[in-house]
């Protein structure tokens, strides 16, 4: 059976809001401006742990596109624009490819995974650079001159690019970092079978 | 269950809106008072669309939380039209920053709380079904939604017990905060997880047949007056953007 089963879309979701509140809770640090650039990379550092677990369980194509997808959703819903949407599918669905490709078993491939995966989050900083006059404009009445000013200088156009490989290699390291904690636990606790 | 986000009963109180209303309401007040440009028509604007979750709140009878918001976001509004420009420097900065924070965040919060308190987990179910949207994405949602009470009360649970341990900031055993509280949190939602997809495949979730739905919902007169009121939100963007040219 290759279609996903309700057992499956419950996990997704489960994964989901996990990933979800941890990332949240270590991307409330943006409030400050100056650290608004650190996201992507605290962010994949601390993903890292719930989505090897959720690695784990995956065992069918198209789970990560899905679990993208969503993440993009609340992304909206909490105020972070529309482009996490966009990103969220394609990092998903490269990802789910790749996942498809070790044969869900590769552990050392999954760390890999996690830093492609984490890329979406870049999602949340292209409205900052490619609309930024329009993104300037959008804070000045609702955070005002310096807020903004202070903003843009943190922001500049090649930033983009940096933030998309710091995201990866934190993914990466965030990814070592859940593999270790997994052998040291989960395995050992035999959550995953 | 004390704490949950989608309820698990109905109650009967307040202007009765179809969930799908709900959801284009708080889907328009997230794009245009979270992350919207505050220029020309849309400032006025953005006040019409603050009213609707006071409007509601007050309905449904919740009168303390429509107290808050009001006092709240009224609040912040007053400052930002008059108070501000009497402030400089750094005052100036932080107040701005704060005024800012609020006017955008609470009536997004405000109207999330509604939505969730009054909306039942099947009738968010029946809506997405109506919306033709995929089994895919409707059953990961409402399970994503379901979930975030239970991880916040796991959550704040595992952090009392690491606390006892001295496991926290200046306990000195900060440095293991992130694996002595991310990795019971994990183990206890894998168990949830599996406990709750038993239980919905019980009910025959996954089954190979259409589900049915008990929940009956429709449009009613004051759901098409909030849509028309989110379609203006729309159209008046794109009159603002004309206008710029």
């Amino acid at each position: 059976m290759n279609r996903l089963q309700g057992k499956d879309l419950i996990n997704i979701g489960i994964f989901t809001a996990i990933y979800f509140i941890v990332i949240f809770a270590a991307a409330s640090i943006g409030f400050i401006p100056i650290f608004i650039p650190l996201i992507s990379v605290i962010v994949p550092l601390v993903g890292g742990i719930p989505m090897m677990l959720f690695f784990s369980k995956i065992k069918k194509f198209g789970m990560l596109t899905i679990c993208g997808l969503l993440l993009g959703v609340i992304m909206l819903l909490t105020g972070m624009g529309y482009w996490c949407i966009p990103t969220g599918l394609i990092f998903g669905l490269i990802s789910d490819f790749m996942m498809k490709g070790c044969g869900y078993k590769n552990a050392k491939r999954e760390v890999l995974i996690h830093g492609v995966f984490s890329m979406w989050v870049i999602g949340a900083f292209i409205p900052i650079v490619v609309t930024r006059d329009a993104y300037y404009q959008n804070l000045l009445p609702g955070y005002g001159q310096e807020y903004a000013d202070t903003l843009m200088a943190y922001m500049p156009d090649w930033i983009l690019p940096v933030l998309l490989a710091a995201a990866f290699v934190s993914g990466l390291v965030g990814g070592l970092i859940g593999r270790k904690l997994f052998k040291k636990h989960f395995e050992r606790a035999g959550i995953v079978s | 269950m004390s704490r949950e986000l989608l309820a698990s009963q109905k109650n009967h109180s307040g202007i009765v809106l179809d969930p799908r209303t709900k959801l284009a309401v708080l889907t328009t007040i997230a794009v245009f008072i979270l992350g919207g440009s505050y220029e020309g028509v849309m400032q006025y604007y953005i006040i019409v669309l603050a009213a609707i979750p006071l409007l509601l709140l007050l309905s449904a009878g919740k009168w303390k939380g429509a107290v808050l918001y009001l006092l709240i976001f009224g609040g912040s509004l007053c400052l930002e039209l008059f108070g501000l420009s009497y402030l400089t420097g750094v005052a100036n900065f932080i107040a701005v920053a704060i005024v800012g924070l609020f006017l955008r965040f609470t009536p997004g919060i405000v109207m999330g709380y509604f939505v969730v308190t009054t909306t039942t987990v099947s009738e968010f179910v029946a809506a997405m079904e109506r919306l033709h949207l995929p089994q895919q994405i409707t059953i990961p949602m409402s399970v994503m939604f379901r979930f975030f009470p239970t991880v916040a009360e796991e959550w704040s649970a595992i952090g009392d017990a690491m606390r006892m341990r001295g496991v926290r900031f200046g306990g000195g055993k900060a440095g293991s905060i992130l694996e002595y509280r991310m990795v019971p949190m994990m183990i206890c939602s894998v168990k949830i997880g599996e406990e709750l997809s038993a239980a919905a495949l019980t009910r025959g979730l996954g089954g190979p047949v259409k589900r049915t739905n008990i929940c009956k919902i429709w449009f009613r007169a004051q759901d098409i007056v909030l849509l028309l009121i989110c379609l203006g939100a729309f159209a008046a963007q794109v009159y603002v953007w004309a206008a710029r040219g």
